[in-house]
This record gives structure tokens, C-alpha cells and sequence, in this order.
């Protein structure tokens, strides 16, 4: 068999078996490229309240802050409280943050939510799980380099790597060396 | 035509045809494929184990390697004297950078005071769910100085992360911050 057949069967191949991952990879790169800007694996949403003024005595008590959150209409059993200042309140939920002014009553909740399957793919991409995951991604980065090797070789002639694919690769490797001429 | 899916295992190919007619029923072969499903198993076993949580808690970075604890209070009555010294602290876990993860705040053992960890970028992420959390966090205690332009810098930086308004007249001058430069932690559990 000529070796040409056997580069297209091998690019065919990886190709079909990195396109998951490399779907996950393409979510996940764009999302943690604009980490400045946002939080690629929680979304928060805040929200304003108002109740009536705190009961008296110990602010972190467990019964000044259930009457709390009860006011609030919070179901959820609190983890803990911290007083940032002395007239500042935190109460920590499992849903996220609830910031009460103790002398105005006035409440600002956060609730903290997951962005479901986009954290998934940023846990991979990143490398969070590490241990076996870390072979996993070697592998998968060794895939993909072989999958640009063979990709140069798919075709012959003129539309090949002697011809049009010649330019069009020295156009991708220049990318990267003009911008590390311009940036360092 | 019957489709079949050829799993590169060797030779072996599943396929919709009645089992009865199937080579899966030979001894040999059906034996080869438990085989295949116990390696599978196994390493699927390994994938879970290896990245799931310990009992105590979810670790970040590094191994803990300090047994006791330093109370933060105590660290903050006198922070000049633990700077450079590698410290164990523990407390709840009251902030969490909103970006990166790239940092914490664990709060003290005294009301009004709390202690910032912080964690190079990437190397280890804390998320947003940890607030809350019981947290214990091995580092070395640093101090940073910084000039008025690189104060009102940070303050700018943070009042963004915070999504509050920048307010400048927070710094009045250079400022000396002390923190814990993080190389491991346990959060518990978290839901």
C-alpha cells in the first residue's frame, strides 16, 4: 500500500477520533482567552432586598441569622457567617453570598451558578483533574500534532503541499512569528 | 446489510445479528472480551478514583506538609515577624477571586479581619463555590510593598473584580500588604 493511503487513512482516522475533544477544546480555549472579562465557569447574579432591622444581640448567632434568612425566604441551611465590618453581615449559602446591612436592612444577595458543560470543558481543558487526564491530553496533543503532519500530505499536485498548501502553510507558521515580532 | 462497528480490539466486531448466530458465544472469544471489559473497567475505575475528591476535603496545588495551624489573628498582631515563614492557616473561605480563582480570602478567628491567599494563575483555581467553605491553606508568608500608582492600580483592579465603582481616594498613598503566597489547600467538602 503506498504510503500516501496509509497518511490519509491515519488523518481520517485521528480526525474522527479528536473531533469531540478538540469541539471541547475550541469552547473551552475561547471562554478562558476572555477571562478579563468574565468568569468562564460560574455566572453571578445579584439582587437587591430589603427587611426589617436585625434583632438584636449577636448578628452570627445561628437564630438571629435564621430569622434572617427566613425574612428572606431562604430555605437553604447557611454554611457560615463572617462580619466583614461592624455593620456589615455575611452569610454564606450553598446558592452564593447574602451581604446584610445590620443598622439599614438593606441585602444584597449573589447566587452563584455553574455554566453547565462550558466548566466541564474548561475542568478538562485546563487540566484540573491532572493524574491520568494529564496522559490523556498528551495523548490527545500528540494526535493532534499528527493530525497536522498528515494533514500537509493529503493531497498531491498542485493543490498539495508542493503547490497551493505550500503557501498556505508558510502563511500559518508566519502568524505566530509575526506577532512575536510585534509583541516581544 | 447488518451495520457492525469495528472497535480496533483485534478481531472481534459487534453487530446487530441475533446472538444466537454470533461468535461472542465461543468460549474463547467471549472470555477475550470480559477480559477487554474488566481492563475497561479497571481503567475507568482509575480515571474516577484518581480525580475524585478525598474524604476530607478537595485538594489544590501542592500536598499539605505543615501539621499545626497558625490562628490568623495571631499571624496579624504581628505580621512583620512571619514574613518568609512557610505557615499552615485555617478559616472560612469569605472571598474568591471572581476571574481567575487566582485568589481567597479566608476569614479570621477574630471578628472584622481576614487573610488573602494568594495562588499563582492557572497553577491553581479556586472556584466561586468554595465561599462558605471551611478552607486550610499552606504558604509562605510575604509582605508586598507598593508604590502609590501600583496601590491605586490594585485598587482599580480589584473594585472591577468586585463590579464596583473605582473610588481613588481609597488610596492615600504606598501600601504594605501582607499575605500568604498559597502552595496547597483542602476546601471541604463541597456541594
Amino acid at each position: 500500500m503506498k504510503w500516501r493511503r496509509w497518511n490519509n487513512i491515519i488523518h481520517r482516522d485521528l480526525g474522527y477520533l479528536c473531533a469531540g475533544l478538540t469541539i471541547v477544546y475550541v469552547v473551552s480555549g475561547i471562554a478562558v482567552n476572555h477571562v478579563r472579562d468574565w468568569n468562564p465557569n460560574f455566572r453571578i447574579e445579584s439582587a437587591n432586598a430589603r427587611i426589617d432591622p436585625v434583632p438584636a444581640g449577636d448578628p452570627r448567632s445561628p437564630t438571629v441569622i435564621r430569622e434572617i434568612l427566613s425574612r428572606l425566604g431562604e430555605s437553604s441551611e447557611y454554611r457560615d457567617s463572617f462580619r466583614p465590618d461592624s455593620g456589615t453581615l455575611e452569610i454564606f449559602t450553598a446558592n452564593g453570598l447574602i451581604s446584610v446591612d445590620l443598622t439599614t436592612g438593606d441585602v444584597r444577595l449573589e447566587r452563584v451558578k455553574s455554566r453547565t458543560l462550558l466548566r466541564e470543558a474548561n475542568f478538562l481543558h485546563l487540566n484540573h483533574a491532572k493524574k491520568l487526564w494529564t496522559y490523556m491530553a498528551d495523548l490527545y496533543a500528540i494526535a493532534l500534532g499528527l493530525l497536522a503532519i498528515t494533514g500537509l500530505f493529503v493531497l498531491k499536485g498542485k493543490k498539495g503541499i508542493t503547490g497551493r498548501g505550500a503557501w498556505l502553510t508558510g502563511m500559518g507558521l508566519l502568524v505566530p512569528v509575526v506577532f512575536l515580532w510585534v509583541y516581544l | 446489510m447488518i451495520p457492525s462497528v469495528n472497535l480496533g480490539w483485534g478481531r472481534t466486531t459487534f453487530s446487530a445479528r441475533p446472538r444466537s448466530s454470533h461468535r461472542l458465544l465461543e468460549g474463547e472469544t467471549v472470555m477475550s472480551v470480559n477480559l477487554r471489559l474488566s481492563a475497561l473497567c479497571g481503567l475507568v475505575a482509575m480515571a474516577v478514583g484518581c480525580s475524585s475528591p478525598e474524604s476530607s476535603g478537595v485538594k489544590y496545588g501542592e500536598e499539605l506538609t505543615l501539621a499545626e495551624t497558625t490562628r490568623i489573628s495571631q499571624i496579624l498582631d504581628d505580621p512583620e515577624s512571619y514574613v518568609g515563614q512557610r505557615l499552615l492557616v485555617e478559616g472560612t473561605v469569605v472571598n474568591v477571586c471572581e476571574m481567575r480563582g487566582c485568589w481567597l480570602e479566608l476569614a479570621s478567628d477574630r471578628d472584622f479581619e481576614k487573610l488573602r491567599i494568594k495562588v499563582d494563575d492557572g497553577v491553581i483555581v479556586f472556584p466561586m463555590s468554595a465561599r462558605g467553605q471551611k478552607a486550610r491553606v499552606e504558604g509562605v508568608f510575604e509582605k508586598l510593598t507598593l508604590t502609590e500608582e501600583e496601590a491605586l492600580e490594585q485598587a482599580r483592579h480589584q473594585a472591577e473584580e468586585h463590579g464596583t465603582e473605582f473610588d481613588p481616594s481609597v488610596v492615600s498613598g504606598p501600601a504594605t500588604i501582607y499575605q500568604l503566597k498559597g502552595i496547597g489547600a483542602l476546601i471541604e467538602d463541597q456541594e
